[in-house]
């Protein structure tokens, strides 16, 4: 890495928390209940005990639902690095790779069992993503070695194939197919204090890919040279696997299945800063967090007091930047 | 205490896919709305053709009143048995439920996905549907020389309308015209407690994940209206919006009604992020009704109209 990369990187990492941080300020500031600016900060003084409207409005609905669309949208964007470069694929996602689709299956299991709240959901949702990820895991292990080819044919077939068991599940639910419908679009709405206190058990894993940094670097060159290089490709393999798991699943389990942020997060702050995980992924998970966020505040407030569905928004959002960001980078 | 009224805003535009996505979750729900304006002539038939006009606006035409009837939607089952006419019924939807003997109809699958040919396997001479994604059927059906009416109203007086064009086509209108009377009762009875009253500002919950409710133009709505109250979610637009829980907590509804049922159970409200200060949690004015009473277009939305008006105004049914 050259000095003047690593400047780079930092102005980069710089940027990235001066954008974090505005965006969680107007996440914060701006809402269907039009809270005036100074009051705001009158009610941000009063503390959580406050039963003044504005203030439950503040520190019940608004701060609970900005926090978890931002710890949701940082877990998807890490969760999306790890899985494509370790992937070395830049279609992967954790939507791809079975991961979400078993977490998905989990949480319909707890809707027809009549166990959709917390922390059951959370519960079926990691154990159903940890069992699509052993059958995936099992099926690419060849002497000892994960085959990561194999481990995303796999993981793409599982997937099709917990999608067609969820469908069976919605038919023979009945009743309750109203309930998974809503539950696979997606939403921050009607989530508090109960579910960031869940999705809080991101943060500790988020920073284990950071200790990998050189790993993933070197993984990018291809297995066979990370080999040479001494690096332990098969436990880095591992912990990378399970944490992206994890990260998936939580993720789904509070908030249901939202798309596209764990897919274009990761290209977009490639794009910005390159492929070194050292910079990729902190700037990934403040701009996961970032993107989700403010998704979530067009959700609320573009026709309200309805909403729009936040993974539409984040498909709106995130699409266009996309493509702008290709074009300008051939140019 | 609640003092402001809320807004009725005009329904702002949305973005396409939103907008197919909305129509997507209505047809899940069944709500699409349309015109229910049926102004078939009167009700004289006994011999010679029965024509009506269904919701969809559609003139349906039976040479004599109809024998094999299939329902695709339970609503239409129910209003079957309702009137007299369940034993006309040859199929019926897997989500049939009330009454008892609906559940041991022969079924032509689920309300989303009912099956062509499995309906005209049956040989029916009617064909009840519903509105929405159903509405693609229609063509399929009536090419086939199966007469199809939709069942689609948007108000407690289309319910009504509904039930009597049933009755002509299947040659129950005496059975049909006494369900309507007592309709109509339950509808008078309600006035007669609650117009004069104030209309206290009330919330239906459909959903709390993301928290939904019923919007403008929609029975639900129609039916707060009749049982004396403010609704609330109307100001969201039109069907089966969601909504906004920083507004649900800035407009403080007098009274809330969180539906139970098919979409699961409401459970504790004061344990909600947010719901403990609400009036209607404080004051003790929170209910919890079988969504089948009131978001069902059949003949029980007049228990659900009494129902909704006991819980908006109980002042009203006190010395009852």
């Amino acid at each position: 890495m050259t000095g003047g990369a690593r400047g780079a990187g930092r102005l980069g990492l710089g940027l990235t928390l001066v954008v974090f941080v505005a965006c969680l300020a107007i996440s914060l500031a701006f809402g269907p209940a039009s809270l005036p600016l100074d009051k705001l900060l009158e009610y941000i003084g009063a503390g959580p005990g406050t039963s003044e409207p504005g203030g439950v409005i503040f520190w019940q609905i608004r701060l609970p639902r900005v926090l978890l669309a931002f710890i949701v949208g940082a877990a998807l964007a890490v969760a999306g690095v790890i899985l494509q470069d370790l992937f070395l694929n830049p279609l992967t996602d954790p939507y791809v790779t079975g991961v979400s689709s078993g977490a998905a299956l989990g949480a319909t299991v707890g809707i027809v069992l009549g166990l959709a709240m917390l922390p059951w959901v959370t519960a079926l949702a990691l154990a159903g993503g940890f069992a699509t990820l052993a059958v995936v895991w099992v099926a690419a292990r060849r002497r000892g070695r994960i085959d990561i080819y194999v481990l995303l044919l796999a993981g793409v077939t599982i997937s099709y194939l917990v999608t067609a068991v969820i469908s069976v599940l919605m038919i023979r639910a009945g009743e309750d197919m109203s309930a998974i419908v809503y539950w696979l679009l997606g939403s921050f709405s009607g989530r508090g204090w109960e579910e960031v206190q869940v999705a809080l058990l991101v943060l500790p894993i988020m920073v284990v890919p950071l200790f990998f940094t050189n790993e993933m670097d070197i993984m990018l060159q291809g297995e066979k040279r990370a080999l040479e290089l001494g690096v332990e490709v098969e436990r880095a393999k591992r912990v990378l696997l399970i944490v992206a798991a994890a990260l998936t699943a939580i993720a789904v389990s509070v908030s249901g299945v939202i798309g596209f942020v764990g897919l274009v997060v990761p290209h977009v702050v490639r794009l910005l800063v390159g492929p070194s995980h050292r910079r990729l992924l902190p700037i990934a998970l403040l701009g996961g967090a970032a993107l989700m966020g403010i998704a979530d505040l067009l959700s609320r407030t573009l026709v309200a007091p309805a909403e729009v569905p936040v993974g539409v928004v984040t498909t709106f959002v995130g699409a266009p930047l996309f493509i702008y960001l290709l074009r300008r980078r051939r140019s | 205490m609640p003092t402001t009224r809320p807004r009725r805003l005009r329904r702002p535009p949305l973005v396409l896919a939103s907008a197919v996505l909305a129509a997507l979750l209505l047809a899940v729900l069944s709500g699409c709305g349309s015109a229910s304006d049926s102004a078939g002539p009167s009700p004289s038939a006994s011999a010679g053709p029965i024509t009506v006009t269904d919701d969809a606006g559609k003139e349906v035409t039976l040479a004599a009143p109809a024998q094999r009837v299939v329902s695709l939607a339970p609503s239409n089952t129910e209003t079957a048995f309702a009137i007299g006419a369940g034993a006309k019924l040859v199929a019926g939807t897997s989500y049939d439920d009330y009454p008892e003997e609906a559940k041991a109809l022969p079924k032509i699958g689920d309300f989303s996905t009912p099956s062509v040919e499995k309906i005209v396997a049956f040989e029916p001479d009617l064909v009840l549907a519903a509105g929405g994604i159903q509405e693609a059927l229609r063509d399929k059906l009536t090419g086939l020389g199966v007469a199809v009416y939709e069942v689609d109203p948007t108000s407690y007086d289309g319910v009504m309308e509904d039930l009597s064009e049933l009755g002509r086509l299947m040659g129950v209108e005496g059975e049909a015209a006494a369900v309507v009377a007592a309709m109509e009762g339950a509808k008078a009875d309600a006035a007669a407690k609650v117009s004069a009253l104030d209309k206290p500002v009330t919330f239906i919950e459909i959903y709390s994940k993301p928290l939904m409710t019923a919007g403008s133009g929609s029975f639900i709505d129609d039916l707060v209206g009749l049982a004396g109250g403010t609704n609330l979610g109307a100001s969201a637009g039109e069907g089966y919006p969601n909504f906004s829980t920083e507004v649900l907590v800035e407009q403080d509804p007098a009274v809330y009604v969180a539906m139970s049922g098919s979409m699961g159970e409401p459970g504790d409200l004061a344990k909600r992020s947010g719901f403990a200060d609400l009036t209607a949690v404080q004051s003790d004015r929170v209910y919890v009704i079988e969504d089948n009473l009131i978001a069902r277009p059949g003949p029980r939305l007049a228990v659900g109209l009494r129902k909704l008006a006991e819980m908006i105004h109980p002042e009203a049914f006190q010395t009852q």
